[in-house]
């Protein structure tokens, strides 16, 4: 059939049916195999002579081949020589150009058997192990990728590990162990270093970056703090000026007990006036808690408002004078006990009592003696 | 002169082994003993880079039944391969092909008889990089593992066998250690191969005291293998799968170098064609310019 398609086909066919031709020959071949495998190691044999084609390879060969088979030899000789001729033409040619795919599985099964080990050698002699499982991660994703193949491996040490257990077999080192290993003790120690080295180098980083956040926060901290301590000096000022207002009348007057004074102002000063003032039950206050018109009553209240001024019905029909404005009346009221309480005499008193104004000559001689 | 040499000398020893070689050739496993015997020959051909010969050397540490020879002459004469392989007991071969001072190929095969892989390596790391942390005994045997990939095709089947045969270190080697600290994995991603080596930690080094459990700590080297053809022959032969997806590195180099080069021709062109448009856009003078009218 050969033969017969090498004459036909030389100048009819192209490249790519001589390549089909081949390998619908190559199956003929392989059939023919089944037969006589021997017959096929010679083949296989021949094929790798031929192709040097040097007269060397002939003492090696006999030295192979069985005397037996002589003649078949030559016989296959002639049409792996045809064979062989296709195939390198299709070489030359075809890589460029066009790819052709070859993909003779029976010749590839009848290979791998004539190479194939004997299935019944244990497992120890081969250690070889199969993965369940095939690799399906996209190929650029380096860590899954990786991953996989970890993840195969350590599938495979872990069955390995109790195949030995089955068959008998040393398979973890014993700590006494002693023996060369693939990389040396120096280059062990590079790598070593070279991963302290790598550590120091993150540990370096982290201080870095860590500082630097420390800078830009640290800089809040100061604001902050300033921030604080001016807030602090204010309200201790507010403190102070409220008790000085409110003291105003002991400064005024020194006989008075000092020691309130005193706590006041400690009171005043420490963090947490409240706390302390409640706990201790200042002397200087009139008592716990004195209720808001009170209050009113004794220190006078925020202010007047806005019409305090301006005659009211009363006012306007009053020609007495004695009082002065219905609207007006407390406040004066307040202003009077304040200034009674400067010595019971003086202006605001005498307005606030409604006294009679004093003629002008008495006035002044009054002046002149304070 | 060398080669005759060495042929002369493949004569001599090929009769002595002749006899030899009925008695334990590895092909023919014979029942009772059921050993596994392979030996590797390791060889690369002139011209290889650095780190090529770094990832060569870290194999053969690695594999305490690889036989290392001298680089090849001639990339030409691979028939010489099983030749040579036989010279050193070897029935299989390793042999590094670099092409270029960059591109590297490997071939696996098995002598004499094939079958041969010939395969594109990428992206090799060598057990120098210190990034790798782990660390093995030398010449103790390695556990291969395989993905199910392997077992989906025909080719799979094939490389997972040849491999075995190459990777896997038999118990009879000389130099073999008695335990197990490393694994080696290949696994088939995006139609490569990948592979990866890996220590075998019984306890977790960071509590050195707790429960043993086993940790992985990675050896190397790494690289990703590109599969290209599989040929029936050692080193020859005819062609049994070829990857319809490998695009020679070569070939993806001009590539890229073509389409700077159309980047400029690009440029040029419209250059050219302004300029064309340019000279259609300019009128003919007219008899009121001012030229014409204050001659």
């Amino acid at each position: 059939m050969e033969r017969l398609m090498k004459a036909l086909g030389d100048d009819g066919l192209d490249d790519y049916e001589q390549m089909q031709l081949h390998a619908v020959l190559g199956g003929d071949e392989d059939e023919d195999d089944e037969e006589d495998s021997s017959f096929t190691l010679e083949n296989a044999a021949d094929t790798a002579d031929d192709n040097g084609g040097s007269e060397s390879e002939d003492g090696s060969d006999a030295g192979e081949d069985g005397e037996e088979d002589e003649d078949e030899g030559e016989d296959s000789e002639e049409e792996e020589d045809v064979a062989l001729d296709d195939v390198e033409s299709i070489d030359d040619d075809a890589v460029p150009r066009q790819k052709i795919e070859i993909d003779n599985t029976v010749a590839l099964a009848r290979i791998r058997e004539t190479i194939q080990l004997d299935a019944s050698l244990p497992w120890t002699e081969t250690l070889v192990l199969s993965y369940p499982d095939s690799i399906d991660v996209d190929v650029n994703d380096d860590l899954n990728r990786e991953l996989a193949f970890y993840k195969q491996a350590l599938h495979g040490a872990n069955a390995a590990r109790d195949l030995a257990a089955k068959h008998k077999f040393p398979f973890t080192r014993p700590a006494d162990y002693f023996a060369e290993m693939v990389k040396t003790d120096a280059h062990m120690e590079r790598i070593r270093q070279r991963l302290l080295d790598e550590r120091a180098g993150i540990k370096k980083s982290e201080d870095k970056r860590k500082e630097r956040e420390g800078k830009k926060f640290g800089k809040q901290v100061q604001i902050e703090k300033l921030k604080e301590r001016e807030r602090g000096k204010k309200e201790m000022e507010e403190r102070l000026k409220g008790l000085k207002r409110k003291r105003g009348d002991m400064l005024d007057k020194p006989s008075g007990d000092d020691d309130g004074f005193d706590i006041a102002v400690e009171d005043a000063i420490s963090d947490r006036p409240a706390k302390r003032g409640r706990g201790a039950a200042p002397s200087g206050r009139g008592g716990p808690k004195i209720p808001r018109q009170a209050r009113d009553k004794k220190y006078g209240f925020g202010g007047a408002g806005k019409y305090s001024k301006s005659n009211t019905r009363e006012s306007t029909d009053d020609f007495g004078g004695s009082s002065r404005g219905g609207r007006g009346g407390a406040r004066g009221g307040a202003r009077g006990g304040r200034g009674g309480s400067r010595g019971g005499f003086g202006r605001g008193g005498g307005r606030g009592g409604g006294a009679k104004r004093l003629g002008k000559g008495r006035r002044e001689t009054a002046r002149s003696k304070r | 002169m060398s080669s005759v040499l060495k042929a002369q000398k493949a004569n001599a020893k090929g009769k002595r082994k002749a006899d030899e070689m009925d008695v334990d050739d590895v092909e023919v496993v014979l029942p009772k003993k059921k050993k596994n015997k392979q030996r590797v020959l390791m060889l690369s051909s002139r011209g290889i880079t650095h780190r090529m010969r770094h990832f060569m050397n870290d194999l053969e540490v690695l594999l305490p039944h690889v036989k290392k020879d001298a680089k090849l002459d001639s990339k030409s004469q691979l028939h010489l391969l099983p030749e040579l392989a036989d010279l050193n007991n070897c029935n299989n071969t390793l042999y590094f092909e670099a092409r270029r001072h960059e591109d590297l190929y490997m071939w696996a095969a098995k002598t004499p008889n094939g079958p041969s892989i010939k395969l594109h390596v990428q992206n090799v790391h060598t057990m120098d990089e210190l990034k790798m942390t782990g660390n093995c005994l030398k010449g103790s045997r390695g556990l291969l593992s395989f993905d199910k990939a392997f077992d989906e095709t025909e080719w799979g089947k094939l490389t997972k066998e040849v491999f075995t045969h190459i990777f896997g270190v038999p118990s009879s080697a000389r130099k073999a250690k008695p335990f197990i600290d490393h694994i080696l994995t290949f696994s088939i991603l995006d139609d490569k191969i990948w592979f990866r080596n890996f220590q075998i930690m019984e306890k977790d080094p960071s509590q050195p005291n707790g429960p043993p459990q086993t940790t992985l700590v990675e050896i190397g080297p790494r690289f990703v293998l590109t599969p290209i053809r599989i040929f029936e022959g050692a080193f020859g032969g005819a062609t049994v799968f070829s990857n319809p997806e490998f695009i020679s590195p070569s070939a993806v180099r001009s590539a890229i170098r073509k389409e700077q080069g159309t980047k400029y021709g690009e440029r040029k062109d419209a250059q050219e064609d302004s300029a064309i448009r340019k000279e259609l856009r300019k009128r003919d003078e007219d008899e009121l310019a001012v030229s014409q009218v204050f001659a």
